[in-house]
């Protein structure tokens, strides 16, 4: 073990402790210290990353609070946006898209619909967030609009996720399903996956983390699929 | 009274937050039939909810059950197509008791709903299960999700006027009372049970 590798470790840990006590200030002061020697680039990577797998994981497991995962989240909103800021084309490239993402009609749980439009803009990602209680044709709509190749849809609960085949519906309507593709999420596809394929998904991420290689791989499939929006 | 030509058989697995309210009804002859409840603070783990839902349904086998819940676990379609079966219609408690239209309306205003049982539970619900330790980690959470807080006075207690004023302290938002109707719990399981005769 390294002196450096000891001290990411021990930041690593500083840091999910500080998240654990609901400290976001605190715990982003500790990435943006960090940061400023070795860049926001180099932040994410050693630190926000390992940190955002761990919260993950004991999310899983239900081993952490609403409070502590929200507090994480907005740490890593603060680093994202931060890097974003000193890097405007995006953290790791140019920008792409854009991308189209929103709750469904009668769904309010913007908690993991946020992170998403997070990692994705830190992607390089063009993100047009609709926010919660969004019609199948509102969607589709946009994503017409502005020439958008996926929609990124997200329900909480199995009521509310049975309305994204609305979404799949509109898009067959209309004759764009293959050029605009599906993305579906939230805590019910994780526990119910068969969802996925029941709505009309062209697919779903693990996490919020694995949302901008879900998305880059559906552009590709429309890219692939050809046709003009 | 409609609910005397109910089947007999009929008992409602309910939540732990319309206790009282239920009660209530009964006292007042608006709810004949009999009531199992569930802690409602198996809400905030549903896996949990959904064992012990599970079991309790099992364990009844044989009667007719209208689970009287929202769509509160990932399987509760599952578990309310069961032979014998069926849920109330409604996404969760909150629009249970407001209507489907005034919960959207409120819902699409950034409305946060509390209903009595929750409330005198609050520090429960927001310290211990929600894990907000702190009024700075509440706020951040609560102003970024809602704009103000909504009491649903259902009329079975008093209004708590000095709690709801510590919760809006506590999460730094507006808290409203709103008086709903708690005869809306006792139509809904009347239609749920017209899915049985049907």
């Amino acid at each position: 073990m390294t002196g450096e590798g000891t001290t990411l470790q021990k930041l690593v840990a500083e840091v999910l402790r500080r998240i654990n006590d609901a400290d976001r200030d605190g715990a982003s002061r500790l990435v943006d210290q960090w940061a400023a020697v070795h860049g926001y680039g180099d932040a994410i990577a050693e630190i926000l990353e390992p940190v955002l797998r761990t919260v993950g994981d004991r999310w899983e497991r239900e081993a952490i609070s609403l409070a502590q995962g929200f507090v994480a989240g907005k740490v890593a909103e603060d680093i994202l946006n931060k890097a974003l800021a000193a890097a405007p084309k995006g953290v790791f490239g140019e920008v792409k898209g854009p991308v189209v993402i929103g709750n469904i009609e009668d769904d309010y749980h913007s908690l993991g619909r946020g992170m998403v439009g997070t990692f994705l803009r830190a992607a390089g990602w063009a993100v047009i967030d609709m926010g919660n209680d969004v019609s199948p044709a509102e969607f589709v709509d946009r994503a017409v609009e502005t020439g958008a190749r996926v929609i990124g849809v997200s329900a909480m609960m199995f009521v509310t996720a049975r309305g994204i085949r609305g979404v799949r519906d509109e898009l067959d309507r209309r004759g764009l399903s293959g050029r605009i593709m599906l993305a579906v999420g939230g805590a019910v596809f994780k526990v119910r996956p068969e969802l996925v394929a029941e709505v009309g998904g062209d697919g779903t991420a693990g996490s919020a983390m694995d949302a901008p290689v879900l998305f880059k791989s559906l552009w590709e499939r429309s890219l692939d699929a050809g046709g003009e929006q | 009274m409609r609910g005397e030509t109910m089947p007999a058989d009929v008992l409602v697995v309910s939540c732990g937050i319309f206790r009282d309210e239920l009660a209530a009804l009964g006292r007042a002859g608006k709810f004949p039939w009999p009531v199992r409840f569930l802690d409602s603070m198996l809400h905030m783990e549903p896996e949990r909810l959904e064992q012990a839902l599970t079991a309790l349904v099992q364990s009844l086998a044989g009667q007719r059950i209208v689970l009287l819940f929202g769509d509160c676990q990932a399987r509760m379609d599952l578990l309310a197509s069961r032979e014998g079966a069926c849920r109330v219609k409604g996404h969760n408690c909150c629009e249970l008791v407001l209507g489907r239209e005034e919960y959207r309306r409120l819902r699409r205003e950034g409305a946060f709903f509390l209903l009595p049982e929750w409330t005198a539970r609050w520090r429960e619900v927001f310290r211990e299960r929600l894990g907000f330790v702190t009024p700075e980690s509440a706020r951040l959470f609560m102003q970024e999700m809602h704009r103000r807080i909504f009491y649903l006075d259902t009329g079975v207690v008093p209004v708590p006027a000095e709690t709801l004023a510590e919760i809006g302290c506590y999460v730094g938002l507006p808290v409203e009372v709103k008086a709903v109707a708690p005869d809306r719990l006792a139509d809904a399981v009347r239609k749920a049970l017209e899915g049985f005769n049907e």
